[in-house]
């Protein structure tokens, strides 16, 4: 009886839904730190397609540097995207798009990535026509954001590889 | 050691319910407008089966946990909560002996969004909040048992998230008709001049609360409803007919409910459906629906609801499925009442065959009684000294003003 009363009492102030703004965070403050030694260029939210990119931090972080904060609605398990100018260990796999024949780089990091192959793709689009000339650095991978402020470690593992901690 | 035992088992269960949630996706919440709207005509058309007295319906879910119905976009899984708010209320008047005017309002709100909320949403940056009204008049004549309602529908976008959903139409204004006779009803609902569901409904099972027989072999005949949904597929139209059937297994109290899609999807869902008592005030089901998502038995989603009047419990029920942007594989609460009314005074659940049985008392007011009971309480037993007199007690103590019973200018100030 006495845990019923407990029961219900905790039922109606939880429906009083507006309590829960007080402990669930529907915004993610985060900031960036480079543990590698090249500069990134940013980190941006991408869509499994790969056709819609949402840029979330959009500072130039130097080797050792932090970002600022950035305050967006991402809380959940996303794709995210971190931007390098260049990667100068060896782990890195090339795409060079040649008209005509295009591998999509989703699957090429998908496949990589589950044979603990290099994780950093280095991008290169040019003179397709009516296409942009690309070339980008850039390393994918799905992360989960809880909200509330959250601090991202980027770094550069044994192998070469892009490795990303919570701190 | 059991109370032990089975609060694991709940907590257990509670924590299978939440972990196991699978994320709804985006599009069905963009193209929930159908589904919500079809559901409030249905509910209409049960309503209209009498045309009379009253009826009133009142639910909120609930899903404590933001990880619960996540929303699945193009960009990930994104933590929040998927809601539905719904009244509905008919209510009318008798003009004549055998005319009742009646007036009746719908309203959904539904969607998802990153905070939970009574009224006021948090319109977070992938928030898709829709809602439906729907409202209209209508004319029952009792001595021919029919009944005619017409009125509007709107469809309302109140709020959808950037980048997140496509470009949907906003404000659409729908007009709706019903005519009914006897136990076969017409139904049917507009855009401009294009209609959007037309239904036509067979009650053959003997209804009590519609002056049909109580029990006997009438009551076993089934209700058939076949509705025909306006559906583009690029620019083609590939319309289809929906065929539901309520059959009364035992005494009314036991019934199967099964819907099935012409020309090309077939079967649909079917429900097993437990009411206690005929009134349908509490209920049980076990249903199984086809998502048409894989193939073979994997496709089917079995699922339950318990329905306690003031509260319904359900997993993976099918009508959370459609009516929840297609919500599965957690536990989903409403805090919920519907009840209906008959002129004469009796009381039922939505689309129930009886009224609730009910013990009427006659009770008159007897002043002088009330008042001498209450006075003796007051008094408590009297005592007496040992002479045999009376002894009163003096509870309180009152002032009485100096020329009591003059008034109060002469009271010599």
């Amino acid at each position: 009886m006495k845990y019923l009363r407990l029961f219900l009492c905790l039922v109606a102030l939880a429906l009083t839904a507006c309590m829960s703004h007080l402990f669930v965070d529907t915004t993610t403050r985060l900031q960036l730190e480079n543990k590698t030694d090249v500069t990134i260029l940013g980190l941006d939210v991408v869509s499994e397609d790969g056709s819609s990119v949402r840029p979330w931090i959009r500072d130039t972080i130097e080797p050792g540097e932090k970002s600022r904060v950035f305050e967006e609605d991402w809380v959940g398990t996303f794709r995210v995207r971190v931007r390098f100018d260049k990667w100068n260990a060896g782990a890195l796999v090339s795409i060079a798009k040649a008209c005509g024949t295009y591998s999509r780089p989703n699957r090429v990091y998908n496949t990589l990535a589950k044979q603990g192959e290099p994780n950093v793709i280095e991008k290169n689009i040019s003179g397709c026509g009516s296409e942009e000339n690309v070339h980008m650095v850039y390393t994918e991978t799905d992360l989960e954001f809880e909200g509330g402020s959250q601090y991202l470690v980027v770094s550069q593992d044994s192998t070469g590889n892009v490795a990303f901690k919570f701190k | 050691m059991k109370t032990g035992l089975n609060k694991i088992l709940l907590l257990l269960a509670l924590a299978t319910g939440v972990a196991f949630a699978d994320p709804i996706p985006a599009e069905a919440l963009t193209q929930g407008g159908l589904p919500m709207r079809d559901r409030q005509l249905r509910d209409i058309g049960l309503v209209l089966r009498g045309g009379r007295g009253g009826f009133i319906d009142i639910g909120y879910t609930y899903t404590p946990s933001s990880e619960q119905l996540q929303l699945k976009s193009q960009y990930g899984v994104h933590n929040g909560y998927a809601f539905r708010h719904h009244y509905g209320v008919f209510g009318s008047w008798v003009l004549d002996p055998v005319s009742h005017f009646g007036f009746l309002t719908w309203f959904d709100r539904t969607g998802w969004d990153s905070q939970d909320f009574f009224f006021f949403p948090h319109y977070g940056d992938f928030a898709h909040i829709s809602s439906a009204l729907t409202w209209g008049f209508s004319y029952t004549n009792s001595k021919y048992d029919a009944t005619v309602a017409l009125g509007l529908q709107h469809q309302n976008l109140e709020k959808a998230g950037w980048r997140a959903y496509p470009h949907e139409s906003d404000s659409l204004l729908f007009y709706w008709a019903h005519a009914r006779f006897k136990n076969v009803s017409f139904q049917g609902s507009f855009y401009r001049n294009t209609f959007q569901t037309l239904r036509i409904s067979l009650e053959l099972e003997s209804r009590e609360l519609y002056g049909g027989a109580g029990n006997g072999i009438t009551t076993y005949l089934p209700n058939l409803s076949a509705t025909i949904y306006r559906r583009k597929t690029g620019d083609d139209d590939d319309n289809f007919i929906r065929l539901n059937w309520e059959q009364n297994l035992y005494k009314q109290i036991l019934y199967a409910d099964v819907s099935y899609d012409f020309p090309d999807d077939g079967f649909r869902s079917a429900a097993l459906k437990y009411y206690p008592d005929p009134s349908r005030m509490i209920g049980f089901e076990a249903s199984c629906l086809r998502r048409h998502e894989r193939s073979g038995a994997k496709d089917l989603l079995w699922g339950g609801a318990i329905d306690l009047l003031f509260l319904r419990f359900a997993y993976n029920s099918a009508f959370d499925y459609e009516n929840m942007f297609h919500a599965k594989g957690t536990f989903i609460v409403e805090f919920k009442f519907n009840i209906g009314s008959t002129p004469d005074g009796k009381f039922f659940g939505r689309g129930a065959p009886k009224a609730a049985p009910m013990e009427t008392t006659q009770s008159q007011f007897d002043m002088k009684k009330f008042m001498k009971n209450r006075t003796e309480q007051n008094m408590g037993t009297p005592t007496y000294d040992a002479q045999g007199n009376k002894i009163l007690h003096a509870k309180g103590i009152r002032y009485e003003k100096e020329g009591a019973g003059t008034t109060s200018n002469e009271g010599g100030y």
